[in-house]
């Protein structure tokens, strides 16, 4: 299962730097796409502005198929503050040009399975592939605007994991 | 070493993308679909001349062919089965309202409202028409070569449809899809390019012609077209005319697996209706998305292969790497 979270996450990093190379995040000296996963990171006390967060959340698992089919639920999360050259003024915009990234990232709704295990990393023999978006309302917290939105990302187990 | 192989469970598919391709009805010859060299073909650009409809909604294909046993003996038991009656129903709803969709959803002639000329009578299926202005040489399925007078009349945002004047002519009419079935002279000019499928929405407009957003369904348009301005659509409850074309349904699964439904002969049959569906789960009595309805009748074709009759092809491609 954490090859098809790491091909989750690859894929949408992979997509952001393609769609908004401007939006990074500079995370242990390295400046990235900007997409972490929560699980991966040191714990945050608030999550980073203008960066979609990973947090996975529940599992389940159909043991009835003649492959294994597993389904992690996701969560993405992101806030913004608006920029300051315009003092916060355009945090409603912000939050919706991340909004609109999130909805491309996202398609189309698969994406190979890989074991990024080895150098260089290995492409597997199954897809993994996820559901369309579900948004939360947007949340305001003095000048923060946030949002998440659910995906349940499904993949088969291949022999071996 | 490495397995390079999976046992794939049964397929996942997001939705069901429809393409239609017109049946040529003077010759009944139907539109082939090759899984051979067409099984993986780019959904977003079906081969020619398969025309996609996009996504469709409640995809439901029905066999209601009968089998009958053939009994002997006493007590009678079952000898054999034999077949009784091939028939099938396909059922979908289309998600957009095109010129294509309505005249699918619809149980006869679907028909284009023409800009009606200055006084004209009322009619109801639009008034007598501007009159058609010629399609020069050198036309192509995008781009309308016009005279820069003719061409001054549209302007980008126009729709128009492209064919040949009627001159009395009988039988099926519309170039290269058949629109209708005349049975009888009729005296309307502009009836084929009333009922034809050559229409497109006009992108540019040069003082040599229209550029056109989308190729015309027939392609390039025939010697002796003209071309009419399209305000809208109009089709009517009754009629004798069925339209008949061939039908491909395609899910994609999320292994990169493909079921295709190849149907070379399916004709409406039912009038036109629309399903309302809530564009909230929440407030059900909102507003409603109207989707047109379809429900077709497939007609039998004969396999040159082996003599068969039948109805539908069923074509799967696995996923790579699957077990088969």
């Amino acid at each position: 299962m954490q090859n098809a979270k790491d091909s989750f996450y690859m894929a949408l990093r992979t997509r952001l730097a393609a769609l908004n190379p401007d939006r990074t995040v500079l995370l242990r000296g390295t400046v990235r796409p900007g997409i972490l996963v929560e699980e991966a990171e040191a714990p945050f006390s608030q999550p980073p502005n203008d960066v979609f967060m990973l947090r996975w959340l529940g599992l389940g698992v159909d043991l009835d198929l003649s492959s294994t089919m597993a389904a992690d639920e996701c969560e993405v999360l992101y806030q913004t503050a608006g920029t300051q050259s315009f003092g916060g003024l355009d945090r409603g915009r912000a939050l919706s040009g991340m909004d609109e990234e999130l909805v491309v990232m996202l398609q189309p709704l698969f994406t190979p399975k890989m074991n990024y295990t080895p150098t260089p990393p290995a492409v597997m023999l199954t897809h993994v592939f996820w559901s369309e978006p579900a948004f939360t309302p947007t949340v305001t917290q003095r000048d923060l605007l946030s949002r998440s939105a659910k995906v349940t990302v499904y993949s088969y187990q291949e022999q071996g994991e | 070493m490495a397995t390079t192989w999976f046992s794939a469970p049964a397929p996942v598919a997001h939705r069901v993308r429809a393409y239609f391709a017109p049946v040529n009805r003077a010759a009944q010859t139907p539109v082939l679909f090759d899984p051979a060299e067409q099984g993986t073909f780019n959904l977003d650009a079906p081969p020619f001349p398969w025309i996609s409809l996009g996504w469709i909604d409640s995809f439901s294909r029905k066999a209601m062919s009968k089998t009958a046993p053939v009994l002997s003996g006493i007590p009678a038991v079952t000898l054999e089965q034999v077949r009784e009656t091939l028939e099938a129903q396909v059922t979908l709803q289309f998600l957009s309202w095109t010129k294509l969709t309505m005249a699918l959803a619809t149980g006869a002639q679907h028909m284009n409202v023409l800009v009606p000329a200055s006084g004209a009578a009322a009619a109801a299926d639009g008034a007598r028409a501007v009159p058609a202005v010629t399609v020069e040489s050198g036309s192509t399925a995008t781009s309308i070569a016009l005279a820069a007078t003719d061409a001054a009349t549209f302007s980008p945002g126009s729709i128009v449809a492209l064919d040949v004047d009627y001159t009395g002519q009988t039988g099926f009419v519309g170039s290269p899809v058949s629109g209708a079935y005349v049975r009888q002279a009729l005296s309307d000019v502009d009836y084929i390019r009333r009922v034809t499928f050559n229409v497109a929405l006009v992108s540019g407009v040069t003082s040599a012609g229209l550029t056109l957003v989308e190729p015309l369904p027939g392609g390039a348009p025939a010697a002796g077209s003209k071309l009419q301005a399209v305000t809208g659509f109009v089709d009517r409850e009754g009629g004798t005319f069925y339209q008949e074309w061939s039908a491909l349904f395609v899910m994609q699964g999320s292994q990169g697996e493909r079921i295709s439904f190849y149907y070379p002969r399916l004709q409406p049959m039912a009038s036109a209706q629309e399903a309302a569906a809530p564009l909230s789960g929440k407030n059900p009595g909102g507003q409603t998305r109207l989707l047109l309805k379809g429900q077709f009748l497939a007609l039998p074709v004969t396999d040159p292969l082996d003599g068969e009759r039948l109805l539908c092809y069923r074509s799967f491609v696995p996923a790579a790497n699957a077990l088969v």
